[in-house]
């Protein structure tokens, strides 16, 4: 305790009267509760970082407040509506969270014979941190070595080719020098290279400047220290995840949307009941891959031993015309020498779709939930076009929007089967390298879990039908002349352009529409079809995307959403209701 | 692969792709064709169902429907092969086009000339850097257009407009004609951004405030939006810190302008000018690239469907010309002005043996009152107009006698009189 006490005092952020004032508990298996009150956002965070600098604690419950802070709470009139629904499903397992981690459970999960149910909150997966990322497959030079990220981070980036083949997203290996000009720069580099070497990173050199320019040859200047890693790679990351889900969802996992989790039923023992929104799931495991509400959702089976805060991310895209002009082929780096809130400083790279990519931001949050931009976010991430002055200018930019960083105190990983409560899974404090780490983070929830089950007596069989490829989806856009008139002759639907901006044809909507898990919303056919991710951002073809929703889910336009929750975007027809006449003067 | 040859392709079946398509019919063109990738022609007129247009053309005021619909049946009667639902993919510096359509698959059109007639797109919430989240019910007012007056559906109950443009206006009296209540049309300028008549006819005779020298910073709400937040601009069009205020909506309707749609355009080399957007022209028409033409607002953004037909006329004449080989195709001079103004249009003259009168177009950068517009071929004075009031977004023009072997630039001018 008195170390805790002192940590506190020395960590730079607290007056001593505010490390005084804070009231720590240790439990026995060494998680510490911290409590009291704070000024910022910021001072909390460093208090829950101190906390953690003593080797012995376990992890940090961080409860402190600070103002204007947005607890997460429950209404239990809401559990108990959501209770009265009744058991809708019962299942094996259940998977609460669809974002990358999620998802790759479930695909990996579907390959044995087990019932499977993914729980959603939003309309679709996919809507947290895993499609605001950059999408980078770091290679692991910058995760601290003997962490679990740092394990995870190189055998998931490994893995990447084989999913690659296996789901067909877009997937990019084409390497990465981070480049250094003065010394504190080459301080940082010199660093990573070793943290790589520890983290048994393959192929990462410290290579001349000569070679960098052989390599690059529209590299300017002479760095003074270069570090190579082969390794790195990057995807779209929404891509991913929902090749993942719908190759889980091929091979029998079953995925429920729009069902939030207001609450886990559980005696040891016993079954999980798990009430959703859309009423009860019975599970005998649950995989907590909940993002930043993980903590919240572990609270619910009274092992809550860790706690999240959010950090946020900006991350600001330009329009494909500029890629032309960029001239570098591997991902170009610059670390950064000011610490940027333990992220990994942001950049300015190509996405395998051709759009520069500048971020992401790194702020701390008061609100889990606000996706909302800051103007402080927006300007760091305009500032890292700088890496490659003069490509862009502001003018260029097509889309920015902001994700949220399920970061634990300890700044790792935390998968494990809880201590609490038999058969629950922690999957938590998944931020970044998590989408690199992916591949990994599935194997071993897997393995855990099966070890579990196998001491339970809970025969797991393989799934025989398992199919691990999932049909590259058809890119209008990308075939030849000849290969678009062919299509287009089979299937005339191809033959209509939706998307003017990205050319994306009807086909190919009606395609994601009839994919193992179904899109309903515009997002969801955004991410899956690129309609919408243009320079006009949808403002062309949205009508048409509601149009073709509508008439292939047989449903009225006014029921579809844009997103998540109650985001129709059409309210009503102009036609009802006119009972108020309007005249000009 | 389907090839076709024609005389004159035209892509685009808007207001400019339709005059020009009748024009080029009139002066003896054989082969027009029209590539329209909506599944009717009109373009962006069809989902313009307020009147005011073609008051000068037919001397009427007709609705974007009827103005269109007027050039549809000429087209039909001179026989233009109209093909809709057909998306160009592809312009090549050669003229070849690569064109796509459900009903005839991937075609090839290997035209004598091209006449560009693309229109534009609008400038999104994230061009104009608003803070906030991303929910439901922020659109353009052209979508928000589409959805009310050709789905019949409304897209909002409280609207906010942003921007003070002809399209915010028009869009302003449409959504309170229809039951969408408009909480009002806020714009960053400190003056008006559309035409005066539209002022008139759509915020004051249907009592919309008009918040002038106010602009959204922040969109609220996570699903759909429920409010922003609004602050007062200085004079270079900034936030003022300070000044923020909260409305209650949840319908954002941005009519922050228009940008011309050349992406066609670049891909087949067209030099385009920075201001307007849109490529660089001579007098006939004519782009960068020999043979290419281009009317109408992919050119530059017009307030008036009439002068967006008669570039369409003119570009038609100039390809009808170029076909066969009656067109000047030498040197060009650049049309320079003052910095009074911000663009003037065509941006370059052709070096000719021939006197010829031709029309400029232009904006100022600023509101001017009484003002003398001024156009000069080295010394000469080649056209003059005074203009009781010149402000922005109206869209000024006049006529020059341009003499034969014009040497030195053209250089048009405006200057306030000095009382």
């Amino acid at each position: 305790m008195e170390e805790i006490r002192r940590l506190l005092r020395e960590c730079g952020a607290l007056t001593k009267a505010q490390a005084e004032d804070l009231e720590i508990f240790v439990r026995e298996d060494n998680v510490v509760f911290i409590s009291g009150r704070l000024e910022t956002v910021e001072q909390k965070v460093a208090a829950g970082h101190a906390v953690v600098k003593a080797e012995w604690v376990r992890n940090v419950v961080n409860d402190i407040r600070v103002p204007g802070e947005k607890l997460f709470s429950i209404d239990p009139k809401e559990v108990s509506a959501c209770r009265s629904k009744g058991i809708v499903a019962e299942s094996d397992v259940v998977i609460i969270g669809g974002g990358i981690s999620g998802c790759a459970i479930a695909r990996e999960l579907s390959r044995y014979e087990l019932n499977v149910i993914l729980v959603e909150a939003g309309s679709d997966v996919c809507e947290g941190a895993s499609k605001a990322n950059s999408g980078a497959i770091h290679p692991g030079h910058l995760v601290k070595p003997g962490t679990l990220k740092a394990k995870l981070n190189v055998e998931g980036n490994a893995m990447y080719t084989e999913w690659a083949e296996e789901l067909g997203f877009r997937f990019i290996r084409n390497g990465q020098l981070t480049l250094a000009y003065d010394e504190a720069a080459k301080a940082k580099v010199v660093h990573a290279y070793e943290t790589a070497v520890k983290n048994g990173v393959p192929g990462v050199e410290l290579i001349s400047a000569e070679r960098a320019k052989e390599m690059e040859p529209a590299l300017e200047g002479e760095p003074i220290a270069v570090l190579y890693t082969p390794t790195m790679g990057v995807v779209e990351p929404y891509e991913v995840v929902i090749a993942l889900a719908n190759n889980a969802a091929r091979n029998g996992v079953k995925f429920m949307l729009d069902s939030r989790v207001v609450g886990i039923d559980h005696n040891d023992g016993e079954d999980f009941l798990v009430i959703t929104k859309q009423g009860c799931v019975k599970a005998k495991y649950v995989v907590d891959a909940a993002g930043i509400h993980a903590d919240d959702i572990a609270e619910m089976v009274g092992d809550k031993f860790y706690s999240l805060h959010p950090r946020r991310g900006t991350i600001v895209l330009y329009d494909k015309a500029k890629i032309k002009d960029y001239p570098f082929t591997h991902r170009i780096s610059y670390l950064p020498v000011k610490e940027v809130a333990d992220s990994k400083g942001g950049g300015f790279s190509p996405t395998p779709e051709g759009n520069m990519n500048a971020g992401p931001s790194a702020t701390e949050s008061l609100d889990k939930d606000d996706l909302g931009t800051t103007m402080q976010d927006l300007d760091f991430a305009l500032a890292r076009a700088n890496n490659c002055p003069g490509l862009v200018e502001k003018k260029d930019v097509i889309a920015f929007f902001t994700g949220i960083r399920a970061c634990d105190y300890k700044e790792d990983f935390i998968i494990e089967m809880s201590a609490k409560a038999h058969g629950f899974l922690h999957i938590a404090g998944i931020q970044s390298p998590g989408l690199a780490s992916a591949p990994a983070v599935a194997k071993m929830a897997v393995s855990l879990l099966a070890d579990t089950m196998v001491s339970d007596g809970f025969e797991i069989k393989p799934f025989n039908g398992f199919e691990p490829c999932e049909p590259r989806k058809t890119e209008f856009r990308d075939l030849s002349r000849e290969e678009q008139e062919e299509l287009v002759r089979k299937d005339p639907s191809y033959g209509r352009v939706v998307c003017r901006c990205e050319t994306i044809t009807e086909g190919e909507i009606v395609e994601a529409i009839r994919s193992p898990l179904t899109p309903t919303t515009v997002d969801a056919i955004k991410r899956r079809t690129r309609a919408g991710m243009g320079r006009c951002q949808g403002g062309f073809c949205r009508q048409k995307v509601i149009d073709i929703l509508s008439r292939e889910l047989g449903i009225d336009k006014t029921q579809i959403r844009l997103k998540s929750g109650e985001s129709f975007i059409l309210l009503r027809n102009t036609r009802e209701n006119t009972s108020k006449e309007v005249r000009a003067k | 692969m389907n090839e076709r040859i024609c005389d004159l392709l035209i892509i685009g079946g808007g207001p400019a792709g339709l005059s020009a398509a009748v024009e080029a019919k009139k002066v003896g063109c054989e082969s027009v064709v029209v590539l329209e990738r909506d599944t009717v022609p009109g373009g962006i007129l069809r989902q313009c169902i307020h009147d005011g247009f073609g008051l000068h053309t037919f001397h009427q005021t007709l609705t974007g429907g009827q103005f269109a619909q007027k050039y549809i049946d000429m087209a039909n009667e001179l026989g233009v092969e109209i093909l809709t639902d057909t998306m160009v993919l592809e312009l090549r510096e050669d003229k070849t086009v690569f064109a796509v359509s459900a009903g005839n698959g991937m075609t090839v059109f290997k035209p004598g000339a091209v006449i560009l007639a693309m229109g534009c797109r609008e400038r999104t919430r994230n061009q104009v850097f608003i803070l906030g989240t991303r929910p439901a019910g922020v659109m353009t007012a052209g979508e928000v257009q589409h959805y009310i007056n050709i789905d019949g559906y409304l897209p909002g109950k409280k609207a906010v407009i942003l921007g003070s443009g002809d399209i915010g206006l028009i869009m302003a009296r449409r959504m309170k004609l229809e039951g969408i209540e408009v909480e009002g049309v806020y714009a960053r300028r400190s003056t008006l951004g559309g035409l005066r008549r539209n002022a008139v006819q759509c915020l004051d005779d249907y009592d919309i405030p008009l918040h002038l020298s106010t602009t959204v910073i922040e969109v609220h709400g996570e699903d759909r939006l429920t409010g922003l937040t609004i602050a007062s601009t200085d004079s270079s069009k900034k936030p003022i810190p300070g000044t923020e205020r909260y409305v209650t909506c949840d319908l954002l309707v941005l009519a922050m302008g228009l940008i011309p749609e050349n992406e066609l355009s670049k891909g087949a080399g067209i030099e385009l000018d920075r201001v307007t957007g849109g490529p660089v022209l001579d007098e006939n028409f004519m782009t960068s690239v020999e043979g290419i033409f281009a009317a109408g607002n992919v050119a530059t953004v017009f307030d008036l469907v009439d002068y967006v037909a008669v570039t369409g006329t003119k570009a038609a004449q100039g390809a009808v010309a170029y076909l066969s080989g009656r067109l000047n195709k030498g040197k060009k001079a650049d049309v320079e002005h003052d910095a009074n103004i911000s663009y003037v249009f065509p941006q370059k003259l052709v070096l000719s043996e021939q006197n010829r009168t031709v029309q400029l177009f232009l904006r100022v950068r600023h509101p001017m009152g009484l003002s003398v517009l001024k156009v000069e071929a080295g010394n000469v004075i080649i056209g003059k107009k005074t203009v009781p009031v010149a402000l922005e977004p109206e869209m000024l023009s006049i006529e020059v006698k341009v003499p034969e072997n014009t040497g030195e630039t053209v250089r048009v001018s405006i200057e306030e009189v000095q009382k």
